[in-house]
């Protein structure tokens, strides 16, 4: 039965009931101010929460891979805000940083010696890091949903 | 059916960096996004996530689209998927990451062409189907369709499931004789 949907959401939309809102619509436009020109995406590579904890403060760990870099985020939900620490690997060293994206804030951070950067205070939602790294393309994590 | 050539000039402009391109691709997708989002059940701020989490997919893969003619499907069975990792989300378990890689088949009943067959196929259904499906379209709910209809409650849904399924038959009897 998993296509049904599919009918059901062309029965919906030629009756017209339930328009998309304008809201949802200008959001999508909106969204392409997210392009990254010829970033290249790392793909999602794993998925872990906290082990046996489950609630609002368990942090989420996600990594994301491409041949030349990975990706770990440890992102924690606590009084709906998103907290983010993450590392990038290799370190990319001198001249580096991460943009930590959320739809409507980005906020932009050095890379440590190390390859790590956190951010706090993110809105929940949709989240993507981007690396820059002199004389190399962008690097960016693909779109992940956090929410409390 | 878009001309795929069309298509192709909107995400390779999309690509390059035109708003006014990707302005156009959302006023012709978004719609039918948003149909598949709520035909998954989801609420208006959940539906609202998983068109958001498809166009988001698109600005991942604007230069990998291997067909810009499916590019439609691709948008549909990308918001389809997200929609579903939401409702396995909101049950509990962390969701595994899925990106949608190739349209599903079943996805071309939302283009205009399909959208008309299917209006006449449903016409042509027998009761209850006929309603049943018209009532479905309207967004009202089992406990609504059951008074109009006469049916008790807990039947809505094997009706449902049964007309879609007589709808499924009589359309893919249509495609074999085109």
């Amino acid at each position: 039965m998993i296509d049904d949907e599919y009918f059901l959401a062309a029965l919906r939309l030629a009756s017209g009931h339930d328009p998309i809102p304008a809201h949802v619509s200008a959001a999508a436009r909106q969204a392409f101010a997210l392009r990254v020109p010829h970033a290249v995406t790392a793909c999602p590579a794993g998925y872990n929460a906290a082990r046996g904890v489950r609630g609002a403060e368990s942090p989420q760990t996600v990594r994301f891979v491409t041949d030349a870099l990975t990706f770990d985020l440890e992102v924690t939900v606590g009084d709906g805000l998103i907290d983010v620490a993450g590392q990038v690997c290799p370190p990319p060293g001198e001249g580096c940083h991460v943009d930590i994206r959320t739809l409507h804030l980005t906020l932009t951070r050095r890379l440590a010696s190390t390859g790590q950067f956190a951010a706090t205070g993110l809105p929940p939602g949709w989240l993507s890091v981007v690396c820059h790294r002199p004389g190399h393309a962008p690097v960016q994590t693909s779109w992940v949903r956090v929410r409390p | 059916m878009p001309d795929p050539r069309q298509l192709a000039e909107l995400l390779l402009a999309a690509d390059s960096g035109d708003q006014s391109a990707w302005d156009e691709l959302e006023a012709r997708f978004g719609p039918r996004m948003w149909a598949v989002a709520r035909a998954c059940g989801l609420n208006e701020p959940d539906a609202a996530d998983a068109v958001q989490g498809a166009w988001l997919r698109l600005l991942e893969h604007l230069h990998d689209i291997r067909e810009p003619a499916g590019v439609g499907a691709w948008l549909a069975t990308t918001t389809r998927r997200e929609a579903l990792l939401l409702i396995r989300k909101s049950r509990s378990a962390p969701a595994p990451f899925e990106v949608a890689h190739d349209p599903d088949p079943e996805s071309a009943v939302l283009e205009a062409d399909g959208n008309r067959l299917l209006w006449k196929t449903v016409s042509a259904l027998k009761e209850p189907c006929r309603s049943l499906l018209t009532l479905v379209a309207s967004d009202l709910g089992s406990r609504q369709v059951a008074v109009r209809l006469g049916l008790p409650i807990g039947s809505v849904g094997p009706t449902r499931a049964r007309c879609l399924e007589k709808l499924r038959t009589l359309i893919s009897l249509q495609e074999t004789v085109q």
